[in-house]
């Protein structure tokens, strides 16, 4: 009995007493529902998402009445007419489409080699370095990041004033297209990296060694070898740039400076200049399906990358 | 940077360059501070097969790539067909190579795995099908060309990586360890495989491993390489029966040392020794100890003993013994005689 006591000290009784009350609060049966308790708040967030889609839907079949700034009763659809004719939003749409392109081919092109040296390098200073540089501007807001380029880029920056050194005229750099664009492709850049890194990571070593020694130099391994196998990578960072470039707000607005409007912009106004809310509502539904016909595509052409988590991956 | 090669070995050289494939001249590397091959010098002949063999760290991996050229050597010069390489990049030395882990392209078949060498070759395109037919039947895999990489067994793998390797006809076959994953059943079949081809075509081949069985079954010669140094190049047989020094004869096969004499060392090979039960069943022997069993293995066709052995100063002796039937299997306690030859005994010089 004693032999019994000691082999079955107190600590454990007591931890046996706790299981069993645990048990009894929270029977093993209700184990199958805790995956969906974890998944609660998420969804509970894109249901909130979805209602004010609804809400925006609902708007959007509204015009405003000019007299009285009220809401109209009944729906129309006036506001989709209004945004298919007029020329200033075609011209809009077509500004930030295209520029989302350009940016997101321009970013990728640099975001490459950037995070091929970063994966690729046996140096670990370089590495930390490479990591630095990409994170800093995180830290740095893109309202903050785009004044930055106003005071660099402006009629009195430093860039119009080492051109002055050397007798330039100042030269007008800011509000155009290009500095937007420019705008956005410092602002992805980071993403893109990131992106990147993990698809590169993926592709060993070894299969550019074996590339060399079948008779491939550098060039026709990248072509044959490095570009094939990153594409998932390629893919999702591509999602990544082009989704936030054509719905970006902050690179238009500040280094646009109200010339250069994209999308997002044009919704703002419709808001809160014009308080249109019925036309903003169909900008943004409209936004929303381009956007999601963009991705859609691109999953149906390339397969949805390093976005695809894996399971469609063989 | 690159040492000076004097006249009369570049004339030596020349004149060898018909039979001498691969020349491998004072060659150093240290890289990390660590110095990875010492002062390796040695000659292989067209159309043999060598084995490096080695321990991990060893430095026989990092002489591969020397030999590959993924990497130049701190001093030294390897010549290739007569040809200094060390300034040669990988892709313009005619060497297949097959790596440890493949490295097969997975994101393409089989069949263009093979044609990848040929590709980059720029060899006539209504040639190539051909050519990656003519070499997957060679390795035994005609019709599997459509298959993609992740589709084919560990085995098959291997396979498409020795025809992609082969395809484009090499000066020089490198092999880096790519049997070391197999289980032992299907490195057995690659190595008779490796060795079947390398016959067929007659290309030179250099393989490394630290498998010692590999080095012996499919060599014409054997390097032994340990911190960075090679310790031996002979024959198969010679490297077993006639081993450089200690190192050799303990990393190749079961070797008792014995004792030490003027800072020597004797050994003797563990199926070199006889036991029995008593002096008298011993046969031929002109050394004769006693032993207590310390411990026996049975590994199905022998017995490998531990025998300790009290006028060595309770030494464990390893003794291999096939003949069962004479005197049936020894257990651990058991009193034994154990007998062998002086000529048997191998003696390294300190």
């Amino acid at each position: 009995m004693r032999a019994a006591k000691s082999a079955y000290p107190l600590r454990w009784r007591i931890m046996d007493a706790m299981e069993a009350f645990a048990a009894f609060i929270w029977p093993a049966r209700f184990g199958r529902a805790i995956p969906w308790l974890m998944l609660a708040p998420a969804l509970l967030l894109v249901g909130l998402l979805v209602l004010g889609l609804i809400q925006i839907g609902d708007a959007s079949l509204r015009t405003l009445d000019t007299t009285t700034f009220l809401m109209s009763e009944s729906y129309t659809f006036a506001n989709y007419q209004r945004a298919f004719s007029e020329s200033l939003f075609a011209a809009i749409a077509w500004r930030s489409l295209l520029g989302a392109l350009i940016v997101t081919v321009i970013t990728l092109i640099l975001a490459f080699p950037y995070a091929y040296v970063m994966v690729r390098t046996t140096s670990s200073i370089t590495r930390k370095l490479l990591l630095i540089a990409l994170f800093l501007p995180f830290f740095i807001g893109q309202v903050v990041r785009a004044y930055g380029w106003l005071i660099i880029l402006g009629n009195q920056g430093m860039v119009n004033e080492a051109l002055g050194l050397v007798g330039v005229a100042p030269i007008r750099l800011l509000y155009n297209y290009w500095a937007v664009l420019f705008g956005l492709v410092q602002y992805m850049l980071p993403f893109a990296v990131l992106m990147l890194a993990p698809a590169l990571m993926a592709i060993p070593e070894e299969l550019e060694a074996a590339a060399g020694s079948l008779g491939a130099h550098w060039v026709a391994t990248f072509r044959h070898i490095v570009l094939p196998l990153a594409r998932p990578g390629l893919v999702g960072a591509g999602l990544v740039v082009v989704t936030l470039s054509l719905t970006d707000f902050a690179m238009p607005a500040i280094l646009g400076g109200g010339s250069q409007d994209f999308i997002a912009n044009a919704i703002y106004d419709q808001f809160f200049r014009t308080s249109d809310q019925g036309l903003g509502s169909t900008l943004a539904l409209l936004l929303v399906a381009v956007g999601s016909l963009l991705v859609g595509l691109v999953f149906t052409v390339f397969g949805a990358g390093t976005l695809a988590m894996g399971r469609a991956r063989r | 940077m690159m040492p000076a090669v004097d006249t009369k070995a570049d004339f030596d050289n020349a004149a060898k360059a018909d039979t001498i494939a691969v020349s491998v001249k004072d060659v150093d590397m240290v890289y990390d501070g660590i110095h990875a091959v010492r002062s390796a010098s040695f000659d292989l002949e067209t159309g043999k097969f060598l084995t490096i063999l080695g321990p991990s760290g060893s430095g026989k991996t990092t002489l591969l790539r020397l030999i590959a050229g993924f990497q130049r050597p701190t001093r030294g010069e390897i010549f290739i067909n007569g040809a200094a390489v060390s300034t040669v990049p990988p892709h313009r030395r005619s060497i297949g190579m097959v790596f440890q882990k493949l490295a097969l392209f997975p994101h393409m078949t089989a069949a263009e795995n093979v044609a990848f060498p040929l590709k980059m070759r720029r060899t006539d395109a209504r040639q190539i099908p051909a050519r990656v037919e003519r070499y997957l039947d060679m390795v035994r895999l005609g019709g599997y060309g459509a298959r993609r990489v992740h589709e084919l067994s560990g085995g098959q793998q291997q396979r498409v990586a020795i025809a992609r390797a082969l395809v484009f006809e090499p000066d020089l076959l490198l092999l880096d360890e790519p049997l070391a994953a197999l289980d032992r059943k299907l490195r057995e079949e690659m190595q008779l495989e490796f060795r079947r081809i390398q016959r067929e075509l007659g290309v030179t081949t250099i393989n490394v491993t630290h498998d010692q069985r590999e080095a012996l079954v499919v060599s014409d010669e054997i390097i032994v390489m340990n911190g960075g140094e090679i310790l031996q190049k002979a024959q198969p047989a010679d490297t077993y029966r006639k081993p450089a020094n200690a190192f050799v004869a303990n990393f190749i096969g079961v070797t008792n040392f014995l004792d030490a004499p003027q800072g020597g060392t004797r050994a003797i090979r563990a199926e070199r020794v006889q036991i029995a039960p008593t002096h008298a069943e011993l046969s031929g022997c002109d050394t004769i100890v006693d032993g207590i069993v310390a411990d026996a293995i049975f590994e199905g066709e022998r017995v490998v003993y531990e025998i300790s052995v009290a006028s060595m100063g309770n030494v464990l002796l390893r003794v291999f013994d096939h003949d069962l039937a004479a005197h049936g299997q020894f257990v651990a306690g058991t009193a034994v005689s154990l007998g062998w030859n002086a000529r048997d005994v191998l003696y390294f010089n300190p």
